[in-house]
């Protein structure tokens, strides 16, 4: 570990992202349960602020057409408040209800990314089956009301502390491993703009300062390394040979100056989603009865013996009373 | 859009998923928050499926509901039956149980007994008694 590297770790943190996370962990530790009077209109609505704060910070450029984009804030803003509602609620019926919520909003999200069967899959088992037998089983065991297991938490400070903390370093390594492409573009762009010009005058005019490009072409060389198989840094010293001298050679800096946005753009393309299969059922059919058709038999296997196992334990009790 | 977007409520969902059983009492409670969790990871999965292009990750989450289903079978169950033999929902009731020769961990603030409701519920009356019919003591 040199120190750049640390350097490098401490700048892939979304450092802008510090203060909204804080207000939203101050919340949600003021909402959990607790005996005393919490303030629920206040706590909530910072809440919900800092979730939106934290949306428009990470925000991205996208090509995606704004309904899409719209879609996915509105499914992912719900889910992640009806996660906090659920956490936060002192009668488990409703907590209950708020994870059917966050179950229909995932299921949203499920079908922007192109999984239409897991969508209605989940809905089923989840929302459907799932949740109402917790509600069963609380309606069983929960006749009286409240209870005190409801009203108070166990050491909400350092759960709420520590998780947030979790949360952070998971946002730290998708940062670092998905980084933001919209700096990359733009630096492609500008690059294949002064290859495009006549003379070296006039591509020189349009890099503007020369140490500040390749000073940006080498923080994206660092940011984008995992990414890159055709040796964008290697492309940025080409470049960098070129354009020092006082008089450039004009045909030699073009050169150059394509082969480093070309790799950009392979960087950029590679980084992109890639399509899946049309026939999302069949597709899934395929995979399920050739590839993993042993899981499949070993999924069924332990839906049985979960089943018995359900009947063993719950038999007991009664069969045991009239014995 | 973009996949880390996808990743990041993921990782939302399961660090909130991580609070809820880290802090909650109620058994079910704690189950629900980890059913959260693999939701989390289950956008993760699929997420993933779309920047390979490729199914498989959807097929894990297939195998993820497969699993849970199971799993709330037999906690639920389980759960049941420790209701039956403590009659309160609350895990810290279950504390003692431990190795022999190892402390015993009790939470530093001591249950509260005194669990008075600060809403009015109904009152139904007991269900299951047979009312004192007439017509029930001329048969």
């Amino acid at each position: 570990m040199s120190f750049t590297a640390v350097a490098l770790a401490y700048e892939a943190f979304p450092w802008r992202v510090a203060i909204p996370l804080g207000v939203a962990a101050c919340s949600l530790y003021v909402l959990l349960p607790k005996p005393r009077h919490r303030p629920v209109f206040l706590g909530s609505l910072t809440g919900i602020l800092s979730v939106i704060a934290i949306g428009v910070v990470l925000h991205r450029q996208e090509s995606a057409p704004w309904p899409e984009q719209l879609l996915f804030y509105i499914f992912s803003g719900l889910a992640i408040v009806g996660a906090a509602v659920m956490l936060t609620q002192r009668k488990p019926a409703r907590a209950a209800i708020s994870f059917a919520l966050v179950i229909s909003n995932v299921c949203g999200l499920f079908l922007l990314l192109g999984a239409p069967f897991l969508m209605a899959a989940t809905l089923i088992v989840y929302a459907g089956a799932i949740i109402v037998t917790f509600l069963f089983v609380l309606m069983l065991a929960q006749q009286q009301g409240f209870s005190d297991a409801d009203d108070r938490t166990r050491e909400p400070f350092l759960a709420t502390v520590a998780s947030f903390f979790l949360f952070g370093l998971l946002l730290w390594v998708i940062e670092r491993s998905y980084p933001n492409a919209n700096s990359l573009h733009e630096l492609v762009q500008l690059t294949e703009e002064a290859s495009a010009q006549p003379d070296v005058d006039a591509m020189l005019r349009t890099l503007g300062n020369r140490q500040m490009f390749l000073s940006r072409w080498q923080t994206e060389a660092q940011r984008w390394r995992d990414w890159d198989s055709t040796g964008l840094e290697s492309a940025v010293i080409n470049v960098e040979e070129e354009i020092t001298p006082q008089q450039p050679d004009a045909a030699l800096l073009r050169t150059r100056l394509r082969e480093l946005a070309e790799i950009g753009q392979r960087i950029e393309a590679s980084s992109r989603p890639k399509n899946l299969p049309a026939a999302n059922v069949a597709g899934i059919g395929t995979l399920l009865y050739s590839r993993y058709l042993l899981g499949v038999e070993i999924g069924g296997t332990l839906l049985l013996v979960a089943t018995v196992g359900a009947i063993a334990i719950t038999g007991q009790g009664p069969r045991r009373r009239i014995g | 859009m973009n996949t880390a977007s996808f990743l990041i409520v993921g990782a939302a969902l399961f660090s909130l998923g991580a609070i809820g059983f880290l802090v909650r009492r109620n058994l079910i409670l704690m189950f629900l928050s980890a059913e959260l969790m693999l939701q989390g990871v289950a956008l993760n999965f699929v997420a993933f499926s779309r920047q390979h292009g490729d199914l498989s990750g959807q097929v894990f989450v297939l195998f993820i509901i497969a699993v849970a289903a199971a799993e709330a079978a037999l906690a639920l169950a389980m759960i049941l039956m420790l209701y039956r033999r403590r009659g309160t929902l609350d895990v810290s009731v279950w504390q003692d149980l431990r190795e022999p020769g190892v402390e015993m961990i009790v939470d530093l603030d001591e249950p509260k007994l005194d669990t008075t409701p600060d809403v009015d519920l109904p009152r139904l009356p007991p269900a299951g008694v047979v009312p004192a019919h007439r017509e029930a003591s001329r048969v």
